[in-house]
Protein backbone atom coordinates (compact mmCIF):
# COMPACT_ATOMS: atom_id res chain seq x y z
CA UNK A 1 0.00 0.00 0.00
CA UNK A 2 1.31 3.45 -0.87
CA UNK A 3 1.57 6.39 1.47
CA UNK A 4 -1.61 8.10 0.21
CA UNK A 5 -3.70 5.05 1.14
CA UNK A 6 -4.16 3.67 -2.38
CA UNK A 7 -3.42 0.03 -3.13
CA UNK A 8 -0.84 0.76 -5.84
CA UNK A 9 1.67 3.51 -6.41
CA UNK A 10 1.55 5.38 -9.73
CA UNK A 11 4.55 3.40 -10.96
CA UNK A 12 3.01 0.08 -9.97
CA UNK A 13 -0.28 1.02 -11.62
CA UNK A 14 1.58 2.02 -14.78
CA UNK A 15 3.44 -1.31 -14.87
CA UNK A 16 0.23 -3.26 -14.31
CA UNK A 17 -1.57 -1.39 -17.10
CA UNK A 18 1.40 -1.97 -19.33
CA UNK A 19 1.44 -5.73 -18.64
CA UNK A 20 -2.34 -5.91 -19.23
CA UNK A 21 -1.80 -4.13 -22.54
CA UNK A 22 0.97 -6.58 -23.44
CA UNK A 23 -1.12 -9.60 -22.45
CA UNK A 24 -4.07 -8.21 -24.40
CA UNK A 25 -2.01 -7.81 -27.58
CA UNK A 26 0.19 -10.91 -27.34
CA UNK A 27 -1.32 -13.93 -29.02
CA UNK A 28 -0.67 -17.17 -27.20
CA UNK A 29 1.45 -18.86 -29.87
CA UNK A 30 4.17 -16.19 -29.51
CA UNK A 31 6.92 -15.88 -26.93
CA UNK A 32 6.85 -12.09 -26.81
CA UNK A 33 5.61 -9.03 -28.71
CA UNK A 34 8.84 -8.65 -30.62
CA UNK A 35 8.60 -12.19 -32.00
CA UNK A 36 4.94 -11.58 -32.88
CA UNK A 37 5.87 -8.35 -34.67
CA UNK A 38 8.59 -9.90 -36.81
CA UNK A 39 6.41 -12.92 -37.62
CA UNK A 40 3.81 -10.50 -38.97
CA UNK A 41 6.25 -8.40 -40.99
CA UNK A 42 8.02 -11.53 -42.32
CA UNK A 43 4.67 -12.81 -43.59
CA UNK A 44 4.21 -9.53 -45.49
CA UNK A 45 7.73 -9.90 -46.93
CA UNK A 46 6.83 -13.43 -48.15
CA UNK A 47 3.69 -12.05 -49.80
CA UNK A 48 5.78 -9.32 -51.44
CA UNK A 49 8.19 -12.03 -52.70
CA UNK A 50 5.24 -13.61 -54.54
CA UNK A 51 4.37 -10.16 -55.90
CA UNK A 52 7.96 -9.84 -57.16
CA UNK A 53 7.39 -13.02 -59.22
CA UNK A 54 3.99 -11.76 -60.43
CA UNK A 55 5.28 -8.40 -61.67
CA UNK A 56 8.67 -9.90 -62.60
CA UNK A 57 7.10 -12.15 -65.23
CA UNK A 58 5.38 -9.19 -66.94
CA UNK A 59 8.55 -7.06 -66.76
CA UNK A 60 10.48 -9.96 -68.31
CA UNK A 61 8.02 -10.27 -71.19
CA UNK A 62 8.30 -6.50 -71.79
CA UNK A 63 12.12 -6.77 -71.74
CA UNK A 64 12.11 -9.62 -74.28
CA UNK A 65 9.89 -7.72 -76.74
CA UNK A 66 11.79 -4.48 -76.16
CA UNK A 67 14.89 -6.46 -77.21
CA UNK A 68 13.15 -7.89 -80.29
CA UNK A 69 11.44 -4.70 -81.51
CA UNK A 70 13.57 -1.78 -80.18
CA UNK A 71 12.55 0.77 -82.84
CA UNK A 72 8.79 0.27 -82.56
CA UNK A 73 8.87 0.18 -78.74
CA UNK A 74 10.89 3.42 -78.59
CA UNK A 75 8.54 5.16 -81.04
CA UNK A 76 5.49 4.04 -79.05
CA UNK A 77 7.12 4.95 -75.70
CA UNK A 78 7.72 8.53 -76.92
CA UNK A 79 3.95 8.98 -77.38
CA UNK A 80 3.18 8.28 -73.70
CA UNK A 81 2.59 11.18 -71.29
CA UNK A 82 5.96 11.16 -69.55
CA UNK A 83 5.16 14.39 -67.65
CA UNK A 84 2.23 12.69 -65.92
CA UNK A 85 4.28 9.52 -65.45
CA UNK A 86 7.11 11.52 -63.84
CA UNK A 87 4.75 13.60 -61.69
CA UNK A 88 3.05 10.43 -60.47
CA UNK A 89 6.48 9.07 -59.48
CA UNK A 90 6.96 12.10 -57.22
CA UNK A 91 3.41 11.67 -55.83
CA UNK A 92 4.09 8.03 -54.90
CA UNK A 93 7.50 8.86 -53.39
CA UNK A 94 5.85 11.53 -51.21
CA UNK A 95 3.20 9.01 -50.15
CA UNK A 96 5.96 6.54 -49.20
CA UNK A 97 7.42 9.25 -47.00
CA UNK A 98 4.06 10.02 -45.33
CA UNK A 99 3.31 6.34 -44.62
CA UNK A 100 6.76 5.80 -43.10
CA UNK A 101 5.99 8.83 -40.92
CA UNK A 102 2.79 7.05 -39.83
CA UNK A 103 4.94 4.08 -38.72
CA UNK A 104 7.31 6.52 -37.01
CA UNK A 105 4.37 8.07 -35.12
CA UNK A 106 3.18 4.60 -34.11
CA UNK A 107 6.63 3.81 -32.69
CA UNK A 108 6.39 6.98 -30.61
CA UNK A 109 2.80 6.24 -29.57
CA UNK A 110 1.23 9.29 -31.23
CA UNK A 111 -2.13 7.90 -32.38
CA UNK A 112 -3.49 11.14 -33.82
CA UNK A 113 -0.40 11.59 -35.96
CA UNK A 114 -0.70 7.99 -37.29
CA UNK A 115 -4.23 8.75 -38.50
CA UNK A 116 -3.17 12.11 -39.94
CA UNK A 117 -0.21 10.72 -41.89
CA UNK A 118 -2.33 7.82 -43.17
CA UNK A 119 -4.98 10.33 -44.33
CA UNK A 120 -2.33 12.23 -46.31
CA UNK A 121 -1.06 8.91 -47.74
CA UNK A 122 -4.56 7.94 -48.90
CA UNK A 123 -5.04 11.43 -50.39
CA UNK A 124 -1.75 11.11 -52.33
CA UNK A 125 -2.88 7.67 -53.53
CA UNK A 126 -6.12 9.25 -54.81
CA UNK A 127 -4.11 12.02 -56.48
CA UNK A 128 -2.04 9.34 -58.25
CA UNK A 129 -5.24 7.71 -59.55
CA UNK A 130 -6.68 11.08 -60.66
CA UNK A 131 -3.50 11.85 -62.64
CA UNK A 132 -3.68 8.32 -64.07
CA UNK A 133 -7.29 8.97 -65.12
CA UNK A 134 -6.29 12.23 -66.85
CA UNK A 135 -3.47 10.35 -68.58
CA UNK A 136 -5.84 7.61 -69.75
CA UNK A 137 -8.17 10.28 -71.16
CA UNK A 138 -5.27 11.89 -73.06
CA UNK A 139 -4.30 8.41 -74.37
CA UNK A 140 -7.91 8.03 -75.54
CA UNK A 141 -7.76 11.35 -77.39
CA UNK A 142 -4.33 10.46 -78.84
CA UNK A 143 -5.59 7.14 -80.27
CA UNK A 144 -3.37 5.00 -78.09
CA UNK A 145 -5.86 2.28 -77.19
CA UNK A 146 -5.38 -0.81 -79.39
CA UNK A 147 -8.63 -2.47 -80.37
CA UNK A 148 -10.73 0.59 -79.55
CA UNK A 149 -9.04 3.90 -80.38
CA UNK A 150 -6.08 3.23 -82.64
CA UNK A 151 -5.23 4.51 -86.13
CA UNK A 152 -2.54 2.41 -87.89
CA UNK A 153 -2.23 5.09 -90.60
CA UNK A 154 -0.71 7.74 -88.31
CA UNK A 155 2.20 5.41 -87.48
CA UNK A 156 3.16 4.81 -91.14
CA UNK A 157 5.20 7.05 -93.45
CA UNK A 158 8.72 8.34 -94.09
CA UNK A 159 10.65 8.82 -90.80
CA UNK A 160 7.98 6.67 -89.23
CA UNK A 161 7.24 2.95 -89.47
CA UNK A 162 7.30 1.11 -92.77
CA UNK A 163 4.76 -1.70 -92.62
CA UNK A 164 1.73 -3.13 -90.84
CA UNK A 165 3.83 -5.69 -89.00
CA UNK A 166 5.77 -2.91 -87.26
CA UNK A 167 2.50 -1.18 -86.35
CA UNK A 168 1.49 -4.48 -84.76
CA UNK A 169 4.57 -4.23 -82.52
CA UNK A 170 3.49 -0.72 -81.50
CA UNK A 171 0.15 -2.21 -80.48
CA UNK A 172 2.02 -4.87 -78.49
CA UNK A 173 3.88 -2.18 -76.54
CA UNK A 174 0.64 -0.31 -75.85
CA UNK A 175 -0.98 -3.51 -74.58
CA UNK A 176 1.95 -3.87 -72.14
CA UNK A 177 1.42 -0.25 -71.11
CA UNK A 178 -2.29 -0.74 -70.44
CA UNK A 179 -2.02 -4.10 -68.66
CA UNK A 180 0.91 -3.04 -66.44
CA UNK A 181 -0.47 0.37 -65.44
CA UNK A 182 -3.96 -1.06 -64.81
CA UNK A 183 -2.60 -3.88 -62.61
CA UNK A 184 -0.42 -1.36 -60.78
CA UNK A 185 -3.38 1.03 -60.42
CA UNK A 186 -5.43 -1.81 -58.92
CA UNK A 187 -2.67 -2.33 -56.35
CA UNK A 188 -2.80 1.39 -55.49
CA UNK A 189 -6.60 1.21 -55.13
CA UNK A 190 -6.38 -1.82 -52.80
CA UNK A 191 -3.65 0.03 -50.87
CA UNK A 192 -5.89 3.09 -50.41
CA UNK A 193 -8.70 0.91 -48.98
CA UNK A 194 -6.24 -0.77 -46.59
CA UNK A 195 -4.80 2.61 -45.54
CA UNK A 196 -8.31 3.90 -44.75
CA UNK A 197 -9.09 0.82 -42.62
CA UNK A 198 -5.85 1.13 -40.62
CA UNK A 199 -6.48 4.89 -40.34
CA UNK A 200 -9.89 4.22 -38.73
CA UNK A 201 -8.25 1.81 -36.25
CA UNK A 202 -5.50 4.33 -35.46
CA UNK A 203 -8.10 7.03 -34.80
CA UNK A 204 -9.64 4.70 -32.18
CA UNK A 205 -6.20 4.36 -30.51
CA UNK A 206 -5.82 0.75 -31.58
CA UNK A 207 -2.01 0.98 -31.87
CA UNK A 208 0.79 1.64 -29.39
CA UNK A 209 4.60 1.47 -29.37
CA UNK A 210 4.35 -2.20 -28.30
CA UNK A 211 1.76 -3.08 -30.95
CA UNK A 212 1.80 -1.48 -34.42
CA UNK A 213 2.47 -4.48 -36.68
CA UNK A 214 -0.52 -3.77 -39.01
CA UNK A 215 0.77 -0.22 -39.65
CA UNK A 216 4.25 -1.53 -40.49
CA UNK A 217 2.91 -4.37 -42.69
CA UNK A 218 0.63 -1.94 -44.56
CA UNK A 219 3.60 0.40 -45.08
CA UNK A 220 5.67 -2.49 -46.49
CA UNK A 221 2.93 -3.19 -49.07
CA UNK A 222 2.63 0.50 -49.96
CA UNK A 223 6.39 0.86 -50.45
CA UNK A 224 6.41 -2.21 -52.69
CA UNK A 225 3.74 -0.69 -54.94
CA UNK A 226 5.95 2.42 -55.07
CA UNK A 227 8.96 0.29 -56.10
CA UNK A 228 6.95 -1.28 -58.95
CA UNK A 229 6.19 2.22 -60.25
CA UNK A 230 9.88 3.18 -59.90
CA UNK A 231 10.60 0.47 -62.52
CA UNK A 232 7.52 1.15 -64.65
CA UNK A 233 8.69 4.73 -65.25
CA UNK A 234 11.87 3.85 -67.23
CA UNK A 235 10.44 0.63 -68.72
CA UNK A 236 7.34 2.30 -70.21
CA UNK A 237 7.85 6.07 -70.43
CA UNK A 238 11.60 6.52 -70.94
CA UNK A 239 12.54 3.89 -73.53
CA UNK A 240 13.54 6.33 -76.27
CA UNK A 241 15.03 9.83 -76.53
CA UNK A 242 12.53 12.61 -75.82
CA UNK A 243 12.85 15.42 -78.35
CA UNK A 244 9.83 17.55 -77.48
CA UNK A 245 8.65 19.02 -74.21
CA UNK A 246 4.91 19.03 -73.59
CA UNK A 247 1.74 17.05 -74.08
CA UNK B 1 10.01 1.71 -26.05
CA UNK B 2 9.30 0.48 -29.54
CA UNK B 3 9.62 -2.96 -31.13
CA UNK B 4 12.15 -1.70 -33.67
CA UNK B 5 14.87 0.96 -33.55
CA UNK B 6 13.31 4.38 -34.21
CA UNK B 7 14.86 6.03 -37.27
CA UNK B 8 15.06 9.83 -37.23
CA UNK B 9 12.73 11.96 -39.36
CA UNK B 10 15.84 13.63 -40.77
CA UNK B 11 16.98 10.31 -42.29
CA UNK B 12 13.57 9.73 -43.90
CA UNK B 13 13.55 13.29 -45.29
CA UNK B 14 17.04 12.90 -46.77
CA UNK B 15 16.05 9.59 -48.42
CA UNK B 16 12.94 11.26 -49.88
CA UNK B 17 15.09 14.11 -51.24
CA UNK B 18 17.52 11.63 -52.82
CA UNK B 19 14.62 9.71 -54.41
CA UNK B 20 13.12 12.88 -55.91
CA UNK B 21 16.51 14.03 -57.26
CA UNK B 22 17.07 10.59 -58.83
CA UNK B 23 13.62 10.84 -60.47
CA UNK B 24 14.61 14.18 -62.07
CA UNK B 25 17.91 12.60 -63.15
CA UNK B 26 16.23 9.62 -64.81
CA UNK B 27 13.74 11.84 -66.65
CA UNK B 28 16.57 14.24 -67.58
CA UNK B 29 18.62 11.45 -69.15
CA UNK B 30 15.72 10.68 -71.50
CA UNK B 31 16.40 14.04 -73.20
CA UNK B 32 20.01 13.16 -74.01
CA UNK B 33 20.37 11.44 -77.35
CA UNK B 34 21.57 7.91 -76.64
CA UNK B 35 21.48 5.00 -79.03
CA UNK B 36 20.92 1.31 -78.53
CA UNK B 37 19.88 0.09 -75.13
CA UNK B 38 21.51 2.88 -73.09
CA UNK B 39 18.27 4.59 -72.12
CA UNK B 40 16.87 1.42 -70.61
CA UNK B 41 20.25 0.61 -69.01
CA UNK B 42 20.50 3.96 -67.20
CA UNK B 43 16.79 3.87 -66.38
CA UNK B 44 17.05 0.46 -64.74
CA UNK B 45 20.32 1.30 -62.92
CA UNK B 46 18.75 4.40 -61.35
CA UNK B 47 15.64 2.32 -60.65
CA UNK B 48 17.72 -0.24 -58.73
CA UNK B 49 19.33 2.53 -56.65
CA UNK B 50 15.91 4.06 -55.88
CA UNK B 51 14.36 0.69 -55.03
CA UNK B 52 17.30 -0.10 -52.71
CA UNK B 53 16.85 3.22 -50.89
CA UNK B 54 13.13 2.52 -50.42
CA UNK B 55 13.76 -1.05 -49.21
CA UNK B 56 16.67 -0.26 -46.86
CA UNK B 57 15.31 2.89 -45.22
CA UNK B 58 11.53 3.15 -45.76
CA UNK B 59 10.93 -0.61 -45.44
CA UNK B 60 13.39 -0.78 -42.50
CA UNK B 61 15.37 -3.63 -44.06
CA UNK B 62 18.51 -2.08 -42.57
CA UNK B 63 17.22 -2.81 -39.05
CA UNK B 64 15.28 -5.99 -39.86
CA UNK B 65 16.19 -9.48 -38.64
CA UNK B 66 18.11 -11.82 -40.91
CA UNK B 67 14.91 -13.66 -41.77
CA UNK B 68 13.61 -10.61 -43.70
CA UNK B 69 16.94 -10.35 -45.52
CA UNK B 70 16.70 -14.03 -46.43
CA UNK B 71 13.20 -13.61 -47.90
CA UNK B 72 14.30 -10.60 -49.96
CA UNK B 73 17.45 -12.44 -51.06
CA UNK B 74 15.42 -15.50 -52.16
CA UNK B 75 12.92 -13.31 -54.04
CA UNK B 76 15.82 -11.68 -55.92
CA UNK B 77 17.49 -15.06 -56.65
CA UNK B 78 14.23 -16.37 -58.14
CA UNK B 79 13.82 -13.17 -60.17
CA UNK B 80 17.41 -13.48 -61.40
CA UNK B 81 16.82 -17.11 -62.45
CA UNK B 82 13.66 -16.09 -64.30
CA UNK B 83 15.44 -13.28 -66.17
CA UNK B 84 18.82 -14.95 -66.72
CA UNK B 85 17.53 -18.23 -68.14
CA UNK B 86 14.88 -16.61 -70.35
CA UNK B 87 17.09 -13.82 -71.68
CA UNK B 88 19.99 -16.26 -72.22
CA UNK B 89 17.68 -17.91 -74.75
CA UNK B 90 16.38 -14.78 -76.51
CA UNK B 91 19.74 -12.92 -76.56
CA UNK B 92 21.54 -15.86 -78.23
CA UNK B 93 18.96 -16.94 -80.81
CA UNK B 94 20.57 -15.01 -83.67
CA UNK B 95 24.11 -16.15 -82.86
CA UNK B 96 23.66 -19.50 -84.56
CA UNK B 97 22.33 -19.28 -88.15
CA UNK B 98 19.13 -21.15 -88.88
CA UNK B 99 20.07 -24.17 -91.02
CA UNK B 100 17.14 -26.41 -91.91
CA UNK B 101 18.07 -30.04 -92.48
CA UNK B 102 21.02 -30.14 -90.10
Amino acid sequence: MSSDGKLLTADERHMLEHSILVRHRLEEQFENLEQQHFTGTSAMWVFLATEVMFFGAIFLALAVYRYKYPLEFEKASERLEWIIGGTNTIVLLLSSFTIVMAVHSAQLGESKKIARFLAITAALGFLFLIFKGIEYYLDYRENLIPGWRFDPGEWLGPDKLQNAQQVGHVKLFLIFYWVMTLIHGLHVLIGIVAVLIIMALAARKHFSPVYYTPVEALALYWHFVDIVWIFLLPMLYLLGTHTHFGF
Amino acid sequence: MSLEPVVSVRTYALVLLALILLTFLTVGISFIHLSGGWHITFGLLIGVVKASLVALFFMHLLHSPRLSWLIVFLALVWLLLLFALTLADYFTRELIPFMPGH
